[in-house]
């Protein structure tokens, strides 16, 4: 389903965010993506849906080369991966309807964007986003009467509206507080099991890729250190992939579920 | 036990900067200068108050009927009719123009450099050199006045949009991005509900700006109130001058109020 062979992303300052990344993720897989901050974990992700683009190498999505695609085959590309973000990302004074509706846009004319006139199919597809994540009754209120977990939710039911084939997931539990995190992880846990979409996770939080993950790849100045199971996933090999003894900020909870 | 009382010293303030030193006597200098080189004098000023003054004589009994009087009701309703369709029709392009000066809102270098250019063209021309522009391009009347409040009204608006622009949340756009939307798209749904409050105060500030500008827009020959003035202002009768500009003042007056309260409760 998303295939990187050599992919390198070299930004303009020099330094590298992805360093000859090679990859097979299959169709349906759930994959969560840890390194340290700066390790290439965004870039990774921002590279499959082609928002950064690649320096060398090549990426394949749905063996399509996103590495090739002009302006237009991207935007087609994107419509079919949804995105989730660690900031939500969501228009704060438009109403949870329309945040998800956006979710939609690729699939509608222009001139039903401008003057907001959604057909009843699309309406159709973003109440039932929102009803999978258990946000339907919230669906006439404004983004910001809604609480962090809520958003993030929201967030999701988004990326679904897309109906798409790839969710990526960039540190989406990073703003919430631990039992939210849970119940947001399951979210996409259950998404990824019942619709078979192939999800890719950025957590920093290595109790949750070891809870969530069941493949997880590690990320370490741009190379991939480590690719393995989650039970796998030893401190020691953690202790490789962060290049540095854990801390009890690595984890969500106090207790150490790792050791 | 005492201490001794050592006096605890504050540590020395840093000298003004060089800048400050040179940019404060650059002012001053630059302010005599000019005041020596327009001739300006206190004394010219109080003789020729207490000469006498027909305008300043017109000031003391105004000429109130004028509010009544049929030809100066109608160029009032002209001068309203002015800004409001000046600031509506400026105010509508004003906002793609603003948003396409962005990086986010216009992806070719090149045509944002050229909007950008434009809108700072639209900025650097005063309302009134546009009326004289429109006057001379097409002839007396309203179509002229209009024109210029088009034009006045894309550089006020476009210019205070823009700003906003420049600190709007980027996080919706990402996701919009991301989700392969057209750029038009991306902006009806994750910029516009962000800006629009703000704009709708700047259209009601830039009709404020344009009932005023339309009165001074007369008097070069774009139609309104201001025709009505230079009108009388020609004839030497000053008591009409100073009742159309009480009106004009009233008029002025109760709109900024109710455009200000408006405003306010959209921020």
């Amino acid at each position: 389903m998303i295939r990187l062979v050599d992919a390198t992303v070299e930004y303009p300052n020099g330094t590298r965010g992805l360093d000859g990344v090679t990859l097979d993720i299959s169709k349906g897989e759930l994959v969560v993506v840890v390194g340290l901050s700066g390790a290439g974990k965004s870039t990774l992700i921002r590279a499959i849906n082609g928002l950064v683009p690649l320096t060398a190498g090549e990426l394949y999505v749905d063996d399509r080369p996103v590495h090739q695609m002009n302006r237009r085959q991207l935007r087609d590309l994107r419509a079919e991966v949804g995105m989730i973000f660690q900031g939500f990302n969501l228009v704060d004074r438009s109403t949870v309807l329309n945040n998800v509706m956006m979710g939609r846009l690729h699939h509608l004319p222009t001139w039903r964007t401008l003057f907001s006139l959604y057909p009843s199919a699309d309406l159709d597809i973003a109440a039932e986003s929102l009803e999978r994540v258990g946000m339907l009754e919230r669906a006439h209120s404004r983004a910001t009467a809604l609480s962090g977990g809520q958003r993030q939710r929201v967030g999701i039911a988004r990326a679904l509206a897309q109906q798409p084939k790839v969710i990526l997931a960039d540190e989406p539990v990073a703003s919430l507080d631990p039992p939210t995190s849970h119940a947001v992880m399951q979210h996409l846990q259950s998404i990824n099991h019942s619709l078979g979409i192939t999800t890719v996770i950025n957590l920093h939080f290595l109790d949750l890729a070891v809870t969530y993950g069941e493949r997880i790849i590690g990320l370490r100045d741009g190379r991939v250190v480590f690719d393995g199971k989650g039970s796998e996933c030893t401190p020691a090999v953690f202790e490789g992939i962060y290049g540095r003894s854990l801390t009890s900020g690595d984890t969500l909870s106090d207790e150490a579920p790792l050791g | 036990m005492t201490t001794p009382a050592t006096a605890v010293e504050l540590p020395a303030k840093s000298p003004p900067s060089r800048f400050t030193i040179w940019g404060s006597i650059a002012a001053v200098v630059l302010t005599v200068v000019t005041a020596i080189t327009v001739e300006f004098s206190f004394l010219e000023i109080v003789e020729n108050l207490f000469r006498r003054n027909l305008v300043v004589e017109g000031l003391l009994r105004p000429d109130i009927s004028q509010i009544w009087s049929e030809r100066s009701a109608r160029a009032f309703v002209e001068t309203l009719q002015l800004a409001i369709l000046g600031t509506a029709s400026g105010g509508v392009i004003a906002l793609p123009l603003a948003m396409w000066a962005t990086d986010f809102g216009n992806p070719y270098p090149a045509l944002r450099a050229t909007v950008r250019t434009f809108n700072a063209v639209v900025r650097s021309i005063p309302d009134l050199l546009w009326a004289l522009l429109f006057v001379t391009a097409v002839g007396i009347g309203v179509l002229p006045g209009w024109l210029a409040l088009f034009f006045f009204s894309i550089a006020v608006v476009s210019k205070l949009t823009a700003d906003t622009l420049d600190g709007i949340d980027r996080g919706p756009i990402e996701a919009a991005q991301a989700s392969g939307a057209s750029l038009t798209a991306l902006l009806k749904t994750a910029v516009v509900p962000q800006i629009l409050p703000a704009y709708t105060s700047f259209l009601l500030y830039g009709f404020e700006l344009n009932l005023r500008a339309s009165a001074v827009l007369g008097l070069v020959g774009a139609g309104g109130i201001g025709a009505r003035i230079e009108f009388f202002r020609g004839r030497g009768e000053w008591s009409e001058v100073w009742g159309l500009v009480l009106m004009f003042f009233l008029v002025v007056f109760l709109v900024e109020r109710l455009s200000v309260s408006l405003r306010r409760r959209l921020v």
